[in-house]
């Protein structure tokens, strides 16, 4: 299908235009916290050199520059700070409502989550309500092989979702 | 010895949905620039900084110094480059300009700062928006789009501080009303409280008037030396005292304070530029916060030491930032109203200050010597301070 005004993008990829990330190991050093991701698994990174737990990632230690990292798993649940409701306006690639919320998953550095809630109808969600991780296929990302041709590489994100009272 | 770092003239040109290409808006910027000082002329500018962030997306070009050099005819021999700093972007030109004059690396440099954000599809801006923050952890929960962000800032605001909408749509009104009449604002026009509250929801709490809007356009200005700037003007020179720029995180689940209305890094900011200009809060006689959103000014007043913390929202609605309060903030109308292409802002509030210290502005703060210019950048990750002063810091 050809993009409106440039017909030469007919059936290509614009990494510039993805909104979501560069999981694939080959464009991405933190490629297996997507892959724990998929097994629905938070996680991210440990030093085990100095043990400062950082969020998000790395692919180095920001306190001790170490190079020798662990993922650890943050908790699944958490509960709700704050948050925001957008119904009007709601940008391309979200659907209304778009909810925001700083959530509490009560261990650092997640003490204040910023983060998405979805299967959530507008005017439902409280302060104080539990959420939980929910994980969702976002679509794959083609990769030029060459003469291989295009591979497809699966992706997932996340958002949280209320927790069934 | 270090020389004292001036800024001696700066323009813009008409900010708000334009008709008009990323390099058209620098030139009438530059124009705008040397008019302010006509026996200034393009070939006596040795440097120029670039500041605009969103060139690569919106008009399909990077490395923007040259292109911008060459159509607004300068030929610069010390330093022709670009930095990108979001909303700060200007700020941060005017700091390294100040830097390379006085070093002596340069001795007049043109900072001029930019954007043209109304792509010819409007759903384009509001998709790159995704880039304002830190794409692949906030961006990527829709966060781009900065109402959200501020909508949770002010909930934090009203549930520790115990502000009000109608301090929000105080600042909303100050800042309408001091670009009625400025030219080249994108929004000119008279704002009363009662239009302010019952504006349309954009995210709760955040109404229409408490959100900048999204401006095409572009401002300039020279920062040269004391010594230099005397050749061409007699005006009062303005000096560069002092200036800091914090960055603590990017990702929003850093955030440095406490909660989103607790803004440590601004105060480290504001600590740092007061120590290096030699100046206390108290000092200041007129300021351009940034007030991306009405929250955003609420809470700068607190943080830059105005007023107690906490008690931002009666210090904006018992008028303390309008003419003859006792801090006049955003006097030309600020980001809310003359409009926020992101480069261009922070030059726009050096013109201001700048107006203002030499007795010429619109709306003139009576005595003012003292002048601040303050930003912050992507998710509130990132806060520049400038002061400026009619004397140098000795």
């Amino acid at each position: 299908m050809a993009v409106l005004g440039i017909p030469i993008l007919e059936d290509l990829y614009p990494s510039t235009m993805d909104m979501w990330p560069l999981e694939a190991k080959e464009f991405n050093r933190n490629w297996t916290f997507y892959e724990n991701l998929k097994q629905g698994r938070l996680t991210t990174t440990k030093c085990k050199d100095c043990g400062v737990v950082s969020y998000p990632p790395r692919v180095i230690c920001p306190e001790c520059y170490s190079e020798n990292l662990e993922y650890i798993d943050l908790p699944k649940k958490g509960k709700v700070i704050i948050f925001s409701e957008e119904v009007k306006g709601v940008p391309l690639g979200f659907q209304s409502p778009l909810i925001h919320a700083v959530i509490d998953l009560g261990v650092d550095p997640a003490r204040r989550l910023l983060t998405r809630i979805i299967n959530c109808p507008a005017g439902a969600l409280q302060r104080g309500d539990e959420v939980q991780l929910a994980v969702f296929d976002v679509p794959a990302l083609p990769i030029d092989k060459g003469k291989l041709g295009t591979i497809m590489s699966e992706r997932v994100f996340f958002a949280f979702e209320p927790v069934k009272k | 010895m270090a020389r004292n770092a001036v800024i001696l003239a700066g323009g813009q040109c008409k900010w708000g949905v334009r008709e008009a290409h990323l390099v058209d808006l620098f030139q009438e910027a530059a124009k705008a620039c040397l008019d302010d000082v006509p026996t200034l002329k393009p070939k006596d500018i040795d440097g120029l900084i670039v500041a605009t962030s969103y060139a690569g997306r919106c008009s399909f070009q990077v490395n923007t110094a040259p292109v911008i050099a060459e159509r607004c005819g300068l030929k610069p021999t010390s330093i022709c480059t670009r930095c990108d700093t979001l909303c700060a972007g200007g700020s941060t030109g005017i700091i390294l300009a100040m830097g390379l004059v006085q070093a002596g690396a340069a001795d007049i440099v043109m900072v001029a700062g930019g954007e043209k954000l109304y792509t010819p599809q409007r759903w384009e801006v509001f998709y790159s928006e995704l880039a304002s923050v830190d794409h692949d952890w906030d961006g990527v929960h829709g966060m781009g789009l900065p109402p959200p962000f501020f909508a949770l800032t002010a909930q934090e605001h009203m549930m520790h501080y115990g502000s009000k909408k109608e301090d929000f749509a105080a600042v909303s009104v100050a800042n309408y009303n001091y670009a009625a009449t400025n030219p080249v604002a994108q929004m000119q026009k008279l704002l009363t409280m009662e239009e302010a509250m019952a504006a349309p929801i954009v995210v709760p709490p955040l109404t229409l008037y408490d959100c900048c809007p999204i401006t095409d356009g572009a401002a300039a200005c020279i920062i040269t030396t004391d010594e230099i700037a005397r050749k061409f003007t007699d005006r009062p020179l303005v000096y560069l005292r002092g200036t800091a720029q914090v960055c603590l995180n990017s990702v929003s689940a850093n955030f440095p304070g406490a909660h989103l209305a607790d803004w440590k890094h601004t105060r480290i900011a504001a600590e740092k530029a007061y120590k290096r200009a030699k100046v206390s809060a108290s000092d200041i006689k007129v300021a351009q916060t940034h007030d991306c959103f009405t929250i955003s000014e609420v809470i700068e007043v607190e943080e830059l030491g105005f007023c107690k913390k906490g008690e931002g929202g009666a210090f904006c609605s018992s008028k303390q930032i309008e003419i003859g309060g006792k801090v006049p903030v955003n006097t030309d109308g600020g980001l809310l109203a003359v409009g926020h292409p992101f480069g261009a802002t922070g030059i726009r509030q050096g013109v201001e200050i700048m107006k203002q210290l030499q007795g010429r502005a619109r709306h003139q703060v009576k005595d003012a010597d003292i002048g601040l210019t303050h930003n912050l950048s992507g998710a509130n990750a990132e806060h520049t301070i400038l002061i400026y002063g009619r004397e140098p810091v000795k």
